[in-house]
């Protein structure tokens, strides 16, 4: 029977203290072995008996993965406090729909307890930093003892709790390139209340030229078995003058192209209505924020 | 199953435990060391009740493990008082707001009230609301709770 009072599951435990140590861990026990860091999602999942990792690798203590680096392109440790790129966030307006993002993820002891690598590797359809970043066209990098290699945040997701990662690999670096100098965005999250999880999240980032939409990006939360782009929206906005019109036929798109289901937090039906105006307050709020209106 | 020994500092004093790899922090906080305050209520990060400060942050004890705490600085509600007994001025203000009904959410609302002045001596109303929005209360519907930490705003 489940007891939340209690971890009933045993396991092993390393702390390694750098990446290759935590990676020949992995390499030595494979798909039994979990990488543990804030633990909000992994100590939870596992007192409701729905994983049962043999090893757990806390890398919480691995300097090398825990920092927020920006030059020519910002480079966030996948360590990396959730408070901390909050705070950085908060600091540099560019990366705004990422600051909202974290700020609407559980609450105060999550974002001192959990990492943006951790949001991300859970891989919750609902994950809040996620469509932020997908709209930031984050890379993912990821590290096995063969090497390193480099994903679109959007070819990591691949299922509900499911990413492109190998058993050997550890997620180490989240990239955003700099963004166009006219490029707004915002992200909002639609949920009961203030520390749920979210029913649908949407993230916009445009650049703009005048009234007209040079490029744009939307991606949406917990609307489909991963975080997802919204591309065939995107084409009706690109390129073209903005007007009220063309954003209500691009909120219907969104309706549309989202693959919901019905769950305890809402129905399908639900989520598509509440997309097509959620996305609309979103794309208007990035819009305002690329003109220099907000 | 394993143990492992860990050192940490609680309320200012040190503590060198064996601890199963899968014990969770409340628990030795509460069954080792005898420190109740911190409750048990959910299990799973919803209510906040088991909120402690490791190394200043508030985090919840309940999805803690104790081995991940080894080496910290951990404050309970315990650990708010002077030795004399001389309350905090967020736990005075607790009691002279009646922000107290039950008293199961009390400790962890007390810790992030502390923490949130700590940082930021003149929260707002939406920044103190925020800060403890993941602090599930029953009774009082907030309103005293915020009263409470407003009225340690000097």
């Amino acid at each position: 029977m489940v007891n939340t009072r209690i971890l009933q599951q045993e396991f092993d435990y390393f702390t390694p203290k750098s990446a290759q140590e935590a990676l020949s861990l992995l390499s030595k026990y494979g798909s039994e072995a979990k990488i543990i860091a804030g633990g909000t999602d992994l100590i939870a999942q596992m007192k409701l008996e729905k994983i049962s990792p043999v090893y757990l690798i806390n890398i919480l203590h691995v300097p090398e993965l825990n920092y927020i680096e920006e030059g020519n392109d910002l480079r966030i440790g996948a360590a990396a406090k959730l408070r901390d790129v909050r705070e950085f966030c908060s600091n540099n307006k560019e990366y705004i729909a990422l600051f909202e993002a974290v700020s609407v993820l559980g609450k105060v002891q999550v974002w001192n307890m959990g990492t943006i690598g951790g949001n991300l590797c859970n891989a919750s359809p609902s994950a809040d930093t996620a469509p932020a970043l997908l709209v930031y066209k984050a890379r993912v990098k990821l590290l096995s003892e063969k090497g390193e290699r480099i994903l679109d945040l959007e070819e990591f997701f691949k299922g509900v709790n499911t990413t492109a990662m190998a058993p050997d690999e550890i997620m180490t670096e989240i990239q955003i390139d700099a963004l166009p100098e006219a490029t707004g965005s915002a992200f909002i999250k639609v949920a009961r209340v203030g520390a749920d999880i979210s029913k649908v999240t949407c993230a916009v980032a445009v650049e703009r030229d005048g009234e007209v939409c040079v490029s744009c990006r939307i991606a949406l939360g917990a609307v489909a078995p991963v975080p997802m782009r919204a591309h065939e929206t995107e084409r009706i906005l690109s390129g073209n003058t903005i007007d009220a019109s063309l954003v209500e036929e691009a909120g219907h798109k969104v309706a549309e192209e989202i693959k919901p289901i019905d769950d305890v937090r809402s129905t399908a039906e639900y989520r598509r209505g509440i997309a097509d105006v959620l996305f609309r307050d979103v794309f208007w709020k990035a819009w305002r924020r690329s003109g220099g209106e907000e | 199953m394993k143990k492992q020994t860990i050192q940490i500092t609680v309320n200012g004093e040190k503590h060198e435990l064996d601890v199963e790899l899968n014990a969770l922090l409340i628990n030795v906080l509460r069954e080792e060391l005898s420190l109740t305050g911190a409750k048990y209520a959910c299990g799973n990060g919803q209510c906040g009740a088991c909120t402690v400060l490791i190394d200043g942050e508030s985090v919840l004890s309940c999805l803690t493990l104790a081995v991940a705490a080894d080496g910290a600085e951990i404050v309970t509600i315990e650990g708010l008082a002077k030795p004399d007994g001389t309350l905090e001025p967020v736990q005075e203000a607790f009691l002279d707001n009646a922000a107290i009904q039950c008293g199961f959410c009390t400790p962890g609302m007390v810790i992030m009230g502390k923490e949130l002045l700590d940082k930021n001596p003149l929260p707002t109303e939406s920044e103190i609301r925020e800060h403890i929005k993941g602090n599930l209360c029953r009774c009082t519907g907030y309103h005293s709770i915020v009263r409470a930490i407003k009225s340690c705003i000097k």
